[in-house]
This record gives C-alpha cells, sequence and structure tokens, in this order.
C-alpha cells in the first residue's frame, strides 16, 4: 500500500516512527506492505515512488526542521495538495494541524482524495467536526474508505471499538474526558490546591498545555471530539456551532474544595446524548470510571444490551496517536483485500 | 400488608434506634433489619432494609412519621423515593443571589435544599458555593435544567453531576 503523509507535525512523524517500528509485523501478519511515497509539512515534500525511508525522514526533520531537505527526493516549494496530484499512492494520512476556523486545508485535501478514488486516514478534528456529512457523502459517493480513530481520544479505542467490538448494541450516549490537557490541570488543582492559573502555567512549562492554550482550556478541542462522536456513533448530523461549550478556565480552587468535601472531582465532560450537546466542568464521583488523572483520556458509552462500557486511554502524544492511525491503515487494508 | 424500606442513616450511634422508634410507637411491626454498619453508600451514609407490617393506614403514618423526624427514606418496596443532587457554583455569591436561588429551587415541587456549603474567596467572582437537592425521583432533569437557568441568568458558573 503506497501510503501519502500530509503534515509532519507530532502525529505524521509518530506515523513514520509507528510505520518504521512495525513494518516488519505488520507485512508477516496482515501480508500488508506500507510504503510511503510522499510526505509533506509546510516547507515542502520528499517524494520517492520507490519508498521513502522512515527513519532517514524523522532524522532530516530533526535536524533541517524540513522534509524538503531530504536526500535526492526532497522537494521545496511545493504544497500538499500538488503532492496529492502528481504522486501515485492508495492512501492519504492527512495529519495537518486542526483548524476550527473552516477546516482547511484539510478539508480540500481529504476531498481530493476521495475524488482520486483514494483512501483517507486522518486525525484532523476540524473538517470533521465542520462538515462531517459532506465528507461521508462523499466517500461514500467514491466508494472509498474514511477512518478517523485518531481524531477522538488520540490512543483511547473509541469509534471503531462502538462501530465494530459493539455493532448490534444501540449506544444511547456517550460521557467522557476528552482532552488531556485540561484534565491535567484539573487533576492537579485538585491534588495541590493550586490556582488554575498557576496550574496552566506548570502544564505550559512541561509541555502539556500550548502557548496558546484556548483550544484546550476553553474547551474547543472536546467540542470537536463531541461531533464527531455524535455523527458517527449516535448518527446525528451535527456541527461544532450545535455544542454548547464551557471550559475551565473560571474554575477555582474553592469550588473543587468544595466538591471534594462531597466525594467529587471537577472534570471537563464532553455530553454526547439525546437531550445535550455539551462540553461542560461536571463533578464526577471519586472512585469512580471517570475520576482518571493526569492526561488521560476517558468515555463511557451507554448501551442498550452491554450497559455501560468505559474506556481509557492516551489522548494524545506522537507514537500514541498514531498507533490509532495504523490501525485504521490495516483496516483500510483489509476491507480493500 | 407489608412494606420493604430502605433507609439512609447517618453513620452516628443511636441513628438506627431514632429511626426505628416510630414503628413500634405507632403499632406495626418490624419484621426484618438489615444493618450492615460496613456497608456504605457513596455519601459516606448506611443504608438500612427495614421491613415492616401492619395496616395501610397505620404504614402511612409510619413513613410520615420518620420523614417529620428527618429520616432519609430512600425506597418503599423497590420504588427509589428520593435522589441527591450536588451542584457547585461559582461566582460572586452576595446575600441576596443566593436566597434567590435557594427559593428558586425550594419553588419546584418535591424539591429541597437540603445541604449548602460556601468557600469565599478573596476574588468574590471566584467565591463557590455547593447546593444538595433533595427531590422526588424523576424530578431531577427538572432541578438540573433550573440550576443552569440560574446560572445563565446571575452568571454563575454552573457545575453539575454527570
Amino acid at each position: 500500500m503506497r501510503i501519502c503523509i500530509i503534515g509532519f507535525g507530532a502525529v505524521g512523524q509518530g506515523v513514520a516512527r509507528v510505520i518504521s517500528m512495525k513494518r516488519d509485523k505488520v507485512r508477516e501478519k496482515y501480508g500488508l506492505d506500507m510504503e510511503l511515497v510522499a510526505v509533506t509539512d509546510s516547507t515542502g515534500a520528499a517524494v520517492s515512488e520507490e519508498g521513502l525511508d522512515p527513519d532517514l525522514l524523522l532524522e532530516t526533520k530533526k535536524k533541517t526542521g524540513k522534509v524538503s531537505e531530504y536526500p535526492e527526493h526532497g522537494v521545496s516549494d511545493i504544497s500538499g495538495l500538488e503532492v496529492m496530484n502528481e504522486v501515485e499512492y492508495d492512501c492519504l494520512v492527512e495529519v495537518t494541524p486542526t483548524n476550527i476556523e473552516d477546516g482547511e486545508p484539510a478539508r480540500t485535501h481529504i476531498l481530493a482524495a476521495f475524488r482520486a478514488g483514494k483512501d483517507v486516514v486522518t486525525s484532523n478534528k476540524g473538517p470533521l467536526a465542520l462538515s462531517y456529512s459532506e465528507l461521508i457523502a462523499e466517500a461514500e459517493s467514491n466508494s472509498v474508505q474514511f477512518k478517523f480513530e485518531a481524531s477522538v481520544g488520540g490512543a483511547m479505542p473509541i469509534l471503531n471499538f462502538a462501530h465494530e467490538t459493539l455493532a448490534g448494541c444501540d449506544i444511547n450516549s456517550v460521557f467522557g474526558i476528552l482532552n488531556g490537557t485540561t484534565n491535567f490541570i484539573l487533576s492537579r488543582m485538585a491534588k495541590e490546591g493550586s490556582s488554575y492559573e498557576q496550574t496552566l502555567n506548570e502544564a505550559q512549562q512541561l509541555g502539556i498545555a500550548e502557548t496558546n492554550p484556548a483550544q484546550d482550556v476553553d474547551g474547543i478541542d472536546a467540542a470537536c471530539k463531541v461531533v464527531i462522536l455524535a455523527n458517527s456513533i449516535l448518527g446525528r448530523d451535527v456541527s461544532f456551532k450545535d455544542v454548547e461549550i464551557n471550559g475551565i478556565s473560571k474554575i477555582t480552587p474553592e469550588a473543587i474544595y468544595l466538591a471534594k468535601k462531597e466525594g467529587y472531582l471537577i472534570k471537563l465532560i464532553g455530553e454526547v446524548s439525546n437531550e445535550a450537546l455539551e462540553v461542560s466542568p461536571r463533578l464526577v464521583r471519586e472512585g469512580s470510571p471517570f475520576a482518571v488523572g493526569g492526561t488521560l483520556n476517558v468515555a463511557t458509552l451507554k448501551t442498550d444490551l452491554a450497559e455501560d462500557v468505559t474506556v481509557v486511554g492516551k489522548g494524545a502524544g506522537s507514537v500514541e496517536t498514531a498507533s490509532a492511525i495504523l490501525s485504521d491503515i490495516i483496516s483500510v487494508w483489509k476491507s480493500r483485500r | 400488608m407489608r412494606v420493604n424500606l430502605v433507609l439512609e442513616l447517618l453513620d452516628v450511634p443511636g441513628k438506627l434506634l431514632e429511626a426505628l422508634e416510630p414503628i413500634g410507637k405507632l403499632g406495626a411491626n418490624i419484621v426484618a433489619v438489615i444493618h450492615q454498619r460496613d456497608v456504605k453508600t457513596e455519601r459516606g451514609t448506611i443504608p438500612v432494609h427495614v421491613t415492616i407490617e401492619g395496616d395501610k393506614e397505620t404504614l402511612e403514618m409510619v413513613l410520615k412519621s420518620m420523614e417529620d423526624l428527618g429520616i432519609q427514606i430512600m425506597e418503599v418496596d423497590g420504588v427509589m423515593r428520593k435522589e441527591k443532587i450536588t451542584t457547585v457554583l461559582i461566582g460572586n455569591i452576595v446575600e441576596k443571589n443566593l436566597k434567590e436561588t435557594m427559593e428558586i429551587l425550594s419553588g419546584i415541587e418535591g424539591v429541597k435544599v437540603a445541604d449548602l456549603d460556601l468557600k469565599m474567596s478573596d476574588h468574590p467572582e471566584q467565591s463557590a458555593s455547593k447546593i444538595i437537592v433533595e427531590a422526588d425521583y424523576g424530578k431531577k432533569r427538572d432541578v438540573l435544567k433550573k440550576i443552569k437557568e440560574i446560572g445563565s441568568s446571575k452568571g454563575f458558573l454552573v457545575i453539575n453531576e454527570v
């Protein structure tokens, strides 16, 4: 399978790393030969029909910051879309940064791939949160596979889990901690009694929160995931604007103290149900499945046959997120055979 | 007739005796009492299963008398009677706001404010209050909706249970 990776940030590099780590095993186990034929970043691309060396790609990116510096096969000043038009590939891995304004350029990349009859695997929440039904319809009309497990909860299995493992169950709602950064901050505040600003600062120093933390702390990232879960698992037709969002920046140590006194923790919870599409700070019982600390993500699916099923996992991280992309690539391959 | 009750008692000496007192006093009989001190609810209270026997009027009087004594009757013959709803509000809770909030909540039929706790901050807008509401079973959705409304009209950040 010829793979084209658009975007070579943390997730794209994670994909290259897991391909390098797992290539032989995947070939042996599934008969799938993963070949990287093109990788792009904001500066250009590395393109080779014979296949690129993932380790050399990672090394080149680390040393120069540009995939276009890849020996012999580097091309500078070429866009992702141009590469997609010129290179022969089977599966697009779209891992450019999430853009919640208009979903671009990922939306254009994904639609172009569909129209060219290519399968797509993505972790990009922007186009999914804004144009879900358009993307699904386009994938269907071109009879291609579209997988996006990595877009919700990183390594935590949820979409494929709901569709495949829980196939046959009606899923009535999903409640979850869908953002690792806010979970880290709230967990630290509960443990240390520290203020929000102080804890955010600490998270930024540890590299857990970004310099501009708005997407995480204002609940935007979690809201994108709520939209994806609602569309994909509950079969709704909703978009980002349908989610009621409250972030964590107003949470105070006083509130955490009162909650704790009553045996509760405060967590930023995404609710996907027929009553609400919501991201808000909520009280969860200490000792309940939602009482996970650190940057973990967790989700409880309420089903008719199996009752409550809860999944927990790393919600972010380069290789962790790439693990979900790898499993999507394998499942695209299986369905193609 | 017989009726099975689940009471919720504080883990304090004498509470069980106090809860059972109206039964004999009003002429009903105790058929069984299951009281395990090491089994606690998530609220830290002890659930006590009591089966009592008597005529209908007597049993009704017993239930009423227990409620008057402030004893929590959570279930009657397997049917939930009450649920507790805990909410934390963040915001500048001046006296008036608080009173109004309590009045609105208590104004809902079958709902009463059972507990209130405040934690003031040096920055008034960061102060928090915890309200525990006791509601007839099935009222939870209404109560949560009302609390949200209060929050948005008074500018509180509302933190409800999951």
